[in-house]
């Protein structure tokens, strides 16, 4: 059988009045969708570990002693401060700043 | 190349945000609709447009219903890809059938209109046609179409064959758009005295369907590449002519052949009964249905839906029009989720006619 042609590239449609969010709700849903696939597979992973008596499943599900529940907090704040910092819209390094536009530009 | 665990997992994460989009979002979008609409005329698709294209809750809403299925197909763990890296071995699947099968009637020269070539249906790429493994492909995907139904799938299908038996036991029956033949399987079951045939356009979609029939063991059925709008069977050569889910992927012009070629085709007295998608309770409803229809790649849903459909199948002869809600799973039509809106479309060829 003959394959269909590649067809001609169109736009994606768009919901949102941003189309910005449109592909940015594309990015969010891939990496929501890799997300389960890894908890899926450690899931997995778990199940093979503690069949094969390599892991102790009580002990995974047990809460954290004291001491590990201070440094898992850490690392918990340091992840959430890298992964939220961008809203603060501030640089990281001295330069121009605010919004970018050459439409005025002389040349 | 991507397990088959990574790829169930990852098509189970879409089906469950489907499942979400289906009910809880659903419910939120009418409730917030019902609450701005209270007191007020909302009784076209225009005024319903109005009022729900403004609140962001639908634009998470159709958003979704677009790329839910975009990713069901075209994703990192979408069905195009895990059936293109297991292409061999469907392939192999698929050459029990031969091309001579008793089960199946192909036609290479067969010309595909353009409406149907032209749109990726269902977001299918290359939609359900131009690619060897599309039936599968298809069939697969069709597993996920309502949600909610899950295993149960199939049950609707049933539940149409038992609609039409409650009309009699039909001999010989025509299947009209059998895709890779899941509406054509609950008549070789239930009518196994039945001489069955089942034509559809797409050559991968049959392929798959006489292999399933002949998994089942099926000998009562042939699968044959024919034109629903021209299927050269000869004149009243059939007592009834039926499809699922077909008529709403046809423009107006090709149905009204698909309705002619029916009355041709059925014997004095015999019945047509299609399971498809025409009945609105209201205008909600109806803006949901053309919604679904564009962000589905279904361009011809709206159209079907608009037409005057009891008043084209008078014209083409038929009496005893009949066009009645149904229900795809017990109590579904009081569901408060996302649904299709079901009808059973059934006309009878008067007993004096030609």
């Amino acid at each position: 059988m003959i394959s269909k042609a590649a067809a001609p590239k169109r736009p994606e449609q768009v919901f949102f009045d941003d189309p910005a969010i449109d592909r940015l709700m594309g990015i969010v849903m891939s990496l929501a969708s890799e997300h389960y696939v890894l908890r899926d597979r450690v899931q997995a992973l778990e199940e093979q570990l503690t069949n094969a008596r390599l892991i102790d499943a009580a002990a995974l599900a047990k809460a954290p002693s004291p001491e590990q529940e201070a440094q898992y907090r850490a690392a918990a704040d340091d992840f959430a401060r890298t992964l939220l910092e961008p809203l603060l819209g501030q640089q990281q390094s001295l330069g121009a700043a605010g919004r970018f536009s050459l439409r005025r530009s002389r040349t | 190349m991507t397990t088959e665990r990574a790829f169930n997992a990852g098509q189970r994460f879409l089906l469950a945000a489907k499942g979400f989009w289906t009910t809880t979002l659903y419910a939120q979008v009418r409730s917030e609709f019902d609450t701005i609409t209270h007191g007020k005329d909302v009784s076209t698709v225009a005024a319903v447009a109005d009022v729900l294209e403004e609140l962001p809750i639908y634009k998470y809403f159709a958003w979704l219903e677009r790329h839910l299925q975009r990713m069901k197909y075209s994703g990192r763990y979408g069905l195009a890809r895990f059936y293109d890296e297991h292409r061999e071995s469907l392939l192999e699947r698929l050459s029990t059938v031969s091309a001579d099968d008793p089960l199946l009637e192909l036609n290479p020269e067969l010309p595909l209109p353009k409406y149907y070539t032209d749109v990726d249906i269902h977001q299918h790429p290359g939609g359900v046609w131009s690619d060897d493994i599309a039936g599968l492909v298809y069939e697969h995907g069709a597993r996920s179409t309502t949600p909610l139904l899950g295993a149960a799938h199939a049950d609707l299908h049933t539940r149409f064959t038992d609609v039409v038996a409650e009309g009699g036991t039909p001999a010989s029956i025509l299947d009209m758009g059998c895709g890779f033949g899941k509406s054509t399987r609950p008549f070789i079951t239930k009518f196994a005295n039945a001489r069955i045939e089942a034509v559809d356009l797409s050559e991968p979609c049959l392929r798959t369907a006489a292999q399933f029939a002949r998994e089942m063991g099926s000998n009562n059925v042939r699968f044959r590449q024919r034109d629903a709008g021209n299927v050269g069977f000869p004149d009243k050569s059939f007592d009834l002519v039926t499809s699922t889910m077909f008529l709403h992927e046809i423009p107006p012009g090709p149905l009204d052949s698909v309705f002619a070629e029916a009355f041709r085709v059925l014997e004095p007295g015999g019945r047509m009964v299609h399971l498809d998608f025409y009945y609105f309770p209201d205008a909600f409803a109806r803006f949901m249905h053309y919604g679904h229809g564009r962000r589905n790649n279904e361009p011809y849903m709206q159209p079907l839906a608009e037409l005057d459909l009891p008043k084209v199948l008078r014209d083409h002869g038929f009496t005893d029009i009949e066009i009645a809600p149904f229900a795809e799973s017990p109590g579904a039509q009081s569901s408060q989720a996302w649904r299709f809106p079901w009808t059973v479309i059934s006309a009878r060829k008067p007993r004096h006619a030609k």
